[in-house]
């Protein structure tokens, strides 16, 4: 009994052992490295300019050929649900009232349009298994239908709960997001279908950094109407959408989000576990160990037996 | 008042056309000579040819007007609107230099991206008028010191995410900022989208499917089978009811139950 605890304690640190030297060893080779593009296309989103008149929602439905909402969109009443985007719809705008009253004491709405952020560093294109979602160089986070194996891990993925599914298509349902209209940008050299309708220019499309200096300019000259954040500049390592608002985003419906890529975690857990192979070593290093230790009690236990007979 | 306006304009124009007729009728040189002065005096996109449908000269010139892409002003001065509105005021700028009195807001730089609404139609002076103040929309001039203090909207605002110019706003952004933000402060004038926009119809007969020598029901049936909410509502009028409140007869006006369905016999 004593031998087996030893040499199963033998077994252990052993695995320890070689657990902490390939670990410290794998991460000094392999540090996480963020394959966001350099510059990528983005979207400034001013909600101290949107008036909610839900024509990017029209616009969205137009561009994606999505099917024609349960109300129609001259139908304002909706805006005070609290919409998420769906499989029918990729972007919503919702209505909150935060709290502030202009000078005849009326609460003074803030309109918020929701869709996918595009994150520079995408958790859903990192769980993705078969490769169909990925970030392109222009900085949308593409779906492709045709690698999609109805996984659903890129819905659990997403901070932003974003991505949606068809579960009323049992043959050929898809994962729905926006798509930051890539072929149309990219292809035909045109504006998103939201940014090109949208009456105020609530929406700004350029690369991200000029997005992210024009942000901090309009605050800057404006710190009155605005609050110093920059909604999308670090959130979950960066995203090509960003927002200025001028009420605190916890206030408007925005999910807090930690400020490293969150992606990082998961990939160097990952790439450290199964560096040279190390962690499947070791596992079957600790079982061959296990059994040999047990194996050799129960040849013992036999041979006693036998030698006592 | 844009129907007041226009009946007048029809009214005029009624008359004229009657003066140019006895004129042409009475017949002699005098009236070939009237004729003649009457063609030349007439404005060219406007003149009217037999069997067309008569066309208001200012509307046709306004949307001749808003076709024009003037070139882009790439800088523009850079001052206080205090500043502005002094130097305005000193300059003598006022509601008797406004060269064009009507603007129909339907620039091709808008177009280009989407045709949802029809044009608006904007009265440059009543809002002069109204306003007295230039620079709350001519909030800035170009640069360039030969070039007229204030310029057309189009001059400055063009197409939406310049480069250059970051914070130059695109023209359909320029014009609904200003004009809804104006009205909104001053709780005047509309802020929605029909309020300043007619909405585009779309053709309808690509969208209309009947067959040949339809049947009436067939016709209904085919409205209502995108115009639902209108179905629903003509049922619950007075029209369909035969009964209904009754708001523009005395001491009448609560009384639901007024109709040829219960009360009256026959309303004719």
């Amino acid at each position: 009994m004593e031998l087996n605890r030893r040499v199963f304690l033998k077994c252990i640190g052993a695995a320890g052992a070689g657990v902490a030297g390939a670990a410290t060893d794998s991460t000094a080779v392999h540090a996480w490295e963020s394959r966001a593009p350099a510059d990528p296309l983005g979207c400034l989103v001013d909600l101290n300019r949107c008036i909610g008149c839900r024509k990017c929602e029209q616009a969205c439905q137009t561009v994606n050929k999505l099917p024609q909402p349960e109300q129609p969109f001259d139908d304002l009443t909706v805006l005070d649900k609290k919409r998420r985007p769906d499989e029918r719809a990729y972007t919503v705008v919702n209505r909150y009232y935060p709290g502030r009253r202009d000078e005849r004491d009326q609460l003074v709405p803030t309109f918020v349009k929701v869709q996918c952020m595009h994150c520079q560093d995408p958790a859903c294109a990192s769980a993705c298994i078969v490769g169909a979602l990925t970030k392109k160089e222009n900085g949308a986070v593409y779906y492709d239908i045709s690698k999609c194996i109805g996984c659903r891990y890129c819905m659990v993925a997403c901070p932003f709960e974003i991505p949606a599914y068809e579960y009323h298509n049992p043959v050929t349902p898809r994962v729905m997001k926006c798509t930051f209209c890539y072929e149309r940008v990219e292809n035909e050299g045109k504006l998103p279908g939201c940014v090109g309708i949208c009456p105020v220019e609530a929406m700004t499309f350029g690369r991200r950094s000029n997005l992210l200096k024009i942000a901090k300019k309009r605050i800057e000259s404006d710190p009155g109407s605005y609050v110093n954040h920059v909604y999308g500049e670090h959130e979950a390592g960066g995203t090509s959408w960003l927002y200025i608002s001028g009420v605190p985003f916890d206030r408007v419906g925005f999910i807090q989000v930690p400020h490293r890529p969150l992606t990082e975690l998961a990939e160097t857990i990952q790439s450290s576990l199964f560096s040279y192979l190390w962690s499947p070593i070791v596992l079957f290093g600790m079982l061959g160990g296990i059994m040999r230790a047990f194996g050799g009690k129960s040849d013992r236990d036999i041979n006693h037996k036998g030698e006592e007979s | 008042m844009i129907k007041r306006l226009s009946g007048a304009i029809a009214v005029l124009a009624a008359l004229s056309a009657i003066g140019g007729l006895a004129a042409i009728f009475s017949g002699g040189p005098a009236a070939q000579d009237a004729r003649a002065a009457a063609v030349k005096s007439e404005p060219a996109p406007a003149e009217p040819k037999t069997g067309t449908v008569w066309t208001a000269p200012d509307q046709e010139a306004a949307k001749k007007r808003a076709q024009e892409v003037v070139p882009f002003v790439d800088a523009v001065m850079e001052e206080c609107q205090l500043c502005r509105q002094m130097r305005l005021r000193e300059a003598g700028l006022g509601i008797k230099d406004i060269t064009n009195s009507y603007f129909l807001l339907d620039s091709s730089i808008i177009k280009k991206s989407e045709d949802l609404y029809g044009p608006v139609r904007f009265k440059h002076t009543k809002h002069a008028a109204e306003l007295k103040d230039c620079a709350l929309c001519h909030h800035r001039r170009p640069l360039d010191a030969k070039a007229r203090e204030t310029t057309r909207c189009s001059a400055c605002h063009q197409e939406p995410f310049r480069v250059n110019q970051p914070e130059r706003i695109g023209l359909k952004a320029a014009y609904h900022q200003q004009c809804t933000g104006c009205h909104q402060e001053m709780k005047k004038g509309p802020t929605d989208c029909l309020g300043c926009h007619r909405k585009n119809v779309p053709d309808h007969k690509e969208l209309v499917n009947l067959p040949e020598k339809p049947e009436p029901i067939q016709v209904t049936r085919e409205c209502l089978r995108c115009h639902k909410a209108v179905g629903d509502d003509m049922l619950k009028t007075a029209h369909w009811l035969w009964k209904g409140p009754s708001p523009y007869t005395l001491n009448r006006s609560k009384h639901v139950n007024h109709g040829k369905a219960t009360t009256s016999i026959n309303n004719f």
